[in-house]
């Protein structure tokens, strides 16, 4: 289960920024804050579920 | 003159020789290079996403068509867990639980097919008897906006999909190990971007903007 814990952290995350980026369309139709939530949600998905940091990694094991 | 070898030299020459067994790449150079090209073709993606998502700013500015809220959350939720998923089927492979990997394989095709479904069903409108959609990909600029944007970022779903399962049956297979399994890490990787694209496009469709009725 170890293994897996970031994971599981990162998608509560997202699922949280999800709800309140909901919450902001709802209440303040900021186009701004909007694009802020979704890069900081694809900035989480591009670093801990697609591994960027691999690219630049010495070793080349997965 | 003949070159004098020194310990540095000697060791610039032991790795070269590792590195190029016989002329051939290395499974690790070759995963390096595996990886970039990847990413290369994501910044490729990139662009034809961005154009789609410019396109959506220039001719909705600041309204939006009349799109279904809940299902607008329902599917960004279904394809937020498919990331989940795959992110499982993927440290699986990478312990040699493979198990846990097929079944994780599995979990994600399903939810990316329920996402489909959802565009397919509720945002087309191509099952009428189910649920009758009012926009229509000639209709005016929102049901044009909205088809491209859900029908390229779809054709990439199914794609995935795909991609997810020849990489389960290649594995069923024996194909790969916990050490060597490039293959499920880009179907991992390409599922995810598959993933960053629609964070984007679902404020722009279902969140920015006045609903314009139609």
């Amino acid at each position: 289960m170890g293994h897996y814990r970031t994971g599981i952290l990162v998608v509560l995350v997202l699922a949280v920024m999800t709800v309140v980026e909901f919450a902001i369309a709802l209440a303040t139709q900021s186009v701004v804050f909007l694009m802020l939530i979704a890069a900081a949600k694809a900035i989480l998905v591009i670093w801990f579920f697609m591994h960027v940091k691999r690219l630049w990694a010495p070793e080349g094991s997965h | 003159m003949a070159a004098a070898t020194t310990p540095i030299t000697k060791s610039i020459h032991v790795e070269a020789h590792d590195a190029h067994v016989d002329g051939h790449e290395t499974y690790a150079e070759r995963l390096r290079m595996n990886r970039l090209g990847m990413w290369l073709f994501f910044i490729s993606e990139a662009f034809l996403f961005g154009a789609l998502l410019a396109t959506r700013f220039y001719l909705w500015g600041n309204t939006r068509a009349d799109t279904n809220q809940t299902v607008g959350l329902i599917i960004t939720s279904v394809l937020l867990l498919s990331s989940a998923a795959m992110y499982t089927a993927d440290v699986a492979a990478e312990h040699g639980q493979w198990k846990v990997f097929s079944v994780a394989s599995w979990v994600t095709m399903i939810l990316g097919v329920v996402f489909f479904l959802g565009v397919v069903i509720f945002e087309w409108g191509l099952f009428p008897q189910i649920y009758k959609g009012d926009l229509t990909p000639w209709g005016d600029k929102y049901g044009a906006v909205v088809f491209a944007m859900t029908g390229m970022h779809a054709l990439h779903v199914v794609s995935g999909i795909v991609l997810i399962f020849i990489m389960w049956r290649l594995a069923r297979k024996k194909h790969f190990t916990a050490e060597r399994h490039w293959g499920i890490e880009a179907a991992a990787i390409y599922w995810h971007y598959v993933d960053v694209v629609w964070i984007f496009f679902y404020p722009a469709l279902y969140l920015i903007g006045t609903v314009v009725h139609h």
